[in-house]
């Protein structure tokens, strides 16, 4: 395909709003469709492992494996689902994966925050809101601060979350409240700590 | 400093929240991974015949090397004619049939799993 015929087709592939049209037209030989749903979706994916992950070289590794998977296994996409779902659950499970390996080769358990409070008190000092808020949720669980992430942070629905997280939508709603709650607890303690 | 104590606040505040920026170069490197990926120069299949076609070419030049030209084309010979000599009988077909249709079945199935269900299972 010459520039000039690349030029014309770009702006087509950008008015397709359904992913499921840019799915098929990538499966169909438009790869410029699957640069689409990179553009759509790489910050979000990049959002949700580095939330999961809080480590951002690891995140962004994660990122590009999760869009690769994706691009190599476009005809195991089932139609009528949701491409955000599936890649999210593939970047979750490519998380999941780096989270078991760093269990595996470290003797502790998982990297929980040592001082959740630290956190959100040092971001206090500086007078961010948006930082502390940030702070805060990075010292929760794993499963808490992925659950905040999808459903605050990038308005995913109840429905789509569990699918992502492979659990069931009450867990998902459960793991919602209890994440808003330990938050609520961080941000007061560390309210608390700037007073004293 | 906010305490967040009603939930309505600590929802409207994470809304609110804006996802941070990720690494300059991340798309590049994806598009770089995925469509802008230079294909493979030779398929997969196409190495496993030219290594098979080099063992049978080598297996040769060793058997003339060794003088044993002759016993190594009877013996070539010999194979082909006996395999030659299989396809004549009927069971050969049914087994062929059998075995490419289960080939057909088998590339009908989707093995994939939805990824959603590869997380319960794991669980």
């Amino acid at each position: 395909m010459n520039v000039a015929a690349a030029l014309l087709e770009a702006p087509l592939i950008q008015s397709i709003d359904d992913d499921q049209a840019l799915v098929s037209a990538a499966m169909g030989g438009r790869p410029d469709a699957f640069g689409t749903l990179v553009e759509r979706y790489d910050r979000a994916v990049y959002h949700l492992a580095y939330r999961t992950l809080r480590d951002q070289e690891e995140a962004r590794d994660v990122a590009q494996e999760a869009f690769f998977k994706a691009y190599r296994s476009l005809r195991t996409f089932r139609p009528g689902s949701k491409f955000s779902t599936w890649i999210f659950a593939i970047a979750y499970h490519a998380c999941c994966d780096r989270l078991a390996r760093r269990k595996r080769y470290s003797n502790d358990e998982l990297p929980e925050r040592a001082d959740p409070g630290a956190g959100p008190e040092q971001q206090a000092i500086a007078g961010d809101e948006a930082r502390r808020l940030r702070a805060a949720i990075e010292a929760l669980p794993e499963k808490y601060r992925t659950v905040i992430t999808l459903y605050h942070l990038q308005g995913r629905q109840y429905d789509e979350i569990a699918e992502v997280l492979g659990i069931p939508m009450g867990t998902v709603k459960t793991h919602l409240f209890r994440a808003k709650e330990q938050l609520r607890r961080l941000l007061a303690q560390g309210a608390a700590g700037v007073e004293q | 400093m906010k305490s967040y104590d009603s939930d309505d606040e600590l929802e409207r505040a994470l809304f609110a929240l804006e996802l941070e920026e990720p690494p300059a170069d991340l798309r590049a490197s994806i598009l770089t991974a995925t469509i802008y990926r230079p294909p493979l120069p030779v398929k997969p299949w196409e190495v496993w015949a030219l290594g098979a076609a080099c063992a049978l070419l080598v297996w040769l030049l060793v058997a003339v090397s060794q003088g044993a030209a002759a016993p190594a084309m009877a013996a070539l010979t010999g194979y082909l004619s006996e395999g030659l000599a299989s396809f004549a009988q009927p069971a050969t077909f049914f087994w062929i049939a059998v075995g490419g249709g289960a080939v057909v079945w088998i590339s009908q199935l989707n093995l994939t799993l939805a990824p959603g269900a590869q997380q319960a299972q794991r669980r």
